[in-house]
């Protein structure tokens, strides 16, 4: 569970974000739809503990990620826009290297297990990082929070500059994650992408949360109009 | 931490360019190592040929007044050095020859310096000049980037996220570059205990641990440095062109204002002034071939009243071979403190070059490199001061036959049999033990052990300031 609470971020006289309300639920996917700006990194900054709030407060589950980043951060999986791995290490060892530093030794079946759970061919399995596109670079990422059995995966514009074949198993790769009980927090533009994966979505302008809906209520092309409305004005 | 360290050698050991310039670089190493050990066995041949040369013609005197003999004199050559195979600190620079004769203390002449024009402007191919310069600049090159890449690339989150503390990235990036160093270092003292195998004692094992240690705490200092502005500033750039301008500052500049600034505040007498005040003490001294000197009247009186006697020609001794150890004597006291002058000035320059170490470690390593190879200024007065002390007994014991050997005074024709030139002993050069010169370094050492624990402190205290986004 993702719960966020008067969740606010000031740079000097600037607010990146304003209390900000958030409560996703376990299964639930929630898209974070926002202009360039609107303060979707700085929320998953400070959901990751990165960046300290200036009020508000951020739950994981059950702990309190405001004081206690460290254990919220345990089990939370990030996906960020790029992912970079070590060029020089095949995905498995990438895989096995972020694994160990969480503390976690698996045996290279098990690793391949993961890979393959997240829709990385076996081929590339062994192959180095740099020969991988963005998409296999994502499945890896994915795969990383995935070995660490993380119960809640942050995701920022996951999605931005995938190929539409890459984009489309990333969706279902996601719900698959969900349906296992996987709370998962996904900040993009991309409309229709967000439309097709999340079952809530919330509109961010200036760091407000200007709207929040589900999925189901909307068409793709409802939520473009009411999307660009709520930029417009 | 481990497995930080890991990773960053798995880098290390697939990336071609560095595994080609390890390769290229190993190798410089390996020939500076064999020219080392080659140079050091050609100069212990020419030394060991000249030196039985010498004696060899010395014994070979058939019969010789025994003042002649001391001014027919002797060589004392400077032996080779085996720790001087890493670094050749001030030799090629000294001189290699010393005249040994009566009456006066010669120069240390024919450095290879004066010989080789190469030699002086650029100094020669020793392992401590690539440790020294090279190495630090390719710990620079593989650290600059370490942390600022993990930030620009957004992998310092991920690897915040799986538990890794800054704290501990930042440190194993630190041992990580600076094994490559270590292991670099490792190398050299290997081959050259390799190479030299069969002379290896327990002064040089001891004295090339010493080396390893500064050296190990020297990379430790640059590593950690690099680390932590790769760690600071926003971007690589601005990291390596910081560390860039320290090795300058560090390695070229400051060694140069600290050592001309050293001798200004304690300036060594020029050559000619130094030869001029000795010459004009000398004169007031005793004259040990004119037997109308003040001084040498004054002696001959107190020796004829000892005696007993009212003449020369009554002594049972002779008085010309006393006079002449009279003379030796003045001009060694004059010598004494003339030379003693010069050496403590040049402990004063070491002193304040030495404290230079504060703010330039690198001065520490320099002086620790050449002092523990037994190569520096200070062995060097060691080596000039045990021929001194050699010159005066083989002058001694020349004047002594003269006076005691059965001659008469003014018996200038008398001479000696080949026996007694056969009985004065050669120079035996004594090596300086590190044991009774290790004070000297101990503040070397310190420094460097200081800078270690100011890196550490700036790693720990600084990190914290570190944004992860």
């Amino acid at each position: 569970m993702i719960q966020t609470i008067e969740l606010t971020k000031k740079y000097g006289d600037f607010t990146a974000l304003d209390k900000l309300n958030l409560s996703i639920k376990e299964g639930e996917i929630f898209g974070l739809l926002g202009a360039n700006g609107a303060g979707k990194s700085t929320a998953i900054n400070m959901l990751l503990g990165f960046l300290n709030p200036d009020s508000g407060k951020v739950q994981i589950n059950d702990i309190d990620a405001t004081k206690n980043a460290k254990d919220a951060r345990k089990i939370i999986g990030y996906i960020p826009e790029n992912v970079n791995l070590y060029p020089y290490l095949s995905g498995v060892e990438n895989l096995d290297y972020f694994c160990r530093l969480a503390g976690l030794k698996y045996s290279k079946t098990e690793l391949q297990d993961f890979l393959a759970s997240c829709g990385l061919q076996s081929e590339a399995n062994d192959q180095k990082v740099s020969a991988y596109s963005k998409g296999m670079r994502q499945k890896v990422g994915i795969a990383i929070a995935y070995a660490k059995k993380a119960k809640v995966y942050l995701l920022d514009e996951p999605a931005s500059g995938l190929d539409p074949l890459a984009s489309k198993e990333l969706s279902i790769l996601l719900k698959k994650l969900a349906s296992e009980g996987a709370t998962i927090l996904m900040a993009s533009h991309d409309i229709f992408r967000v439309r097709e994966v999340c079952n809530r979505i919330g509109i961010l302008k200036s760091g407000i949360l200007v709207k929040e809906l589900y999925a189901k209520d909307v068409s793709a092309n409802e939520l473009e109009t009411l999307y660009l409305k709520f930029m417009q004005n | 931490m481990f497995q930080i360290i890991k990773n960053e050698w798995r880098f290390l050991v697939r990336s071609r360019l560095l595994i080609a310039i390890s390769i290229a670089f190993v190798s410089i190493l390996l020939l500076s190592i064999f020219l080392g050990n080659y140079q050091t066995q050609k100069q212990e041949q020419t030394y060991q040929k000249a030196t039985e040369h010498l004696r060899q013609q010395w014994v070979s005197i058939d019969a010789m007044n025994p003042h002649s003999a001391a001014h027919y004199g002797t060589y004392v050559f400077k032996p080779a050095n085996l720790l001087s195979n890493l670094d050749e600190g001030v030799n090629s620079v000294t001189g290699n020859v010393l005249r040994v004769e009566g009456h006066v203390q010669n120069e240390i002449v024919h450095s290879e310096a004066s010989q080789m024009q190469a030699v002086s402007r650029f100094g020669k191919l020793k392992s401590a000049l690539l440790l020294q310069y090279i190495v630090p600049l390719l710990l620079i090159f593989l650290a600059f980037n370490t942390i600022s890449s993990e930030k620009q690339s957004g992998r310092l989150k991920l690897l915040v996220l799986q538990g890794a503390k800054p704290l501990e990235i930042i440190l194993s990036k630190t041992l990580s570059v600076w094994l490559y160093g270590v292991l670099l270092l490792i190398f050299v003292v290997v081959v050259y205990g390799i190479l030299n195998f069969q002379n290896l004692t327990a002064e040089i094992l001891t004295r090339t641990g010493l080396f390893f240690l500064s050296y190990a705490l020297y990379y430790f200092i640059i590593s950690g440095l690099t680390v932590f502005l790769s760690a600071r500033w926003q971007n690589a750039t601005l990291a390596l062109t910081s560390m860039l301008g320290i090795w300058i500052l560090w390695t070229i500049f400051l060694p140069n204002i600290l050592m001309s600034s050293a001798e200004k505040w304690y300036p060594l007498p020029s050559r000619n002034e130094f030869q001029s005040a000795m010459t004009e003490d000398r004169s007031k001294g005793l004259d040990g071939h004119n037997p109308s000197d003040e001084r040498g009247i004054a002696l001959e009186e107190k020796v004829l009243k000892e005696y007993g006697v009212d003449s020369l020609s009554q002594l049972p001794i002779n008085f010309d071979g006393m006079r002449m150890q009279a003379d030796e004597e003045y001009g060694n006291s004059v010598w004494d403190k003339h030379y003693g002058s010069n050496r403590n000035i040049l402990h004063q320059q070491k002193k304040s070059f030495q404290l230079g170490g504060i703010i330039n470690p690198f001065i520490a390593l320099q002086n620790t490199s050449m002092g523990f190879m037994a190569s520096d200024n200070l062995h060097h007065q060691d080596f000039l001061l045990q021929v001194e002390n050699y010159r005066r007994v083989f002058i001694k014991m020349l004047n002594d036959k003269q006076t005691f050997g059965g001659s008469k005074t003014g018996n200038w024709g008398w001479k000696i049999d080949n026996a007694f030139f056969k009985s004065v002993p050669d120079f035996e050069h004594r090596p300086t033990q590190i044991s009774v010169v290790l004070s000297n370094y101990i503040m070397d050492v310190s420094l460097l052990i200081l800078w270690s624990i100011v890196v550490i402190a700036l790693i720990f205290f600084g990190t914290k300031k570190i944004k992860i986004v």
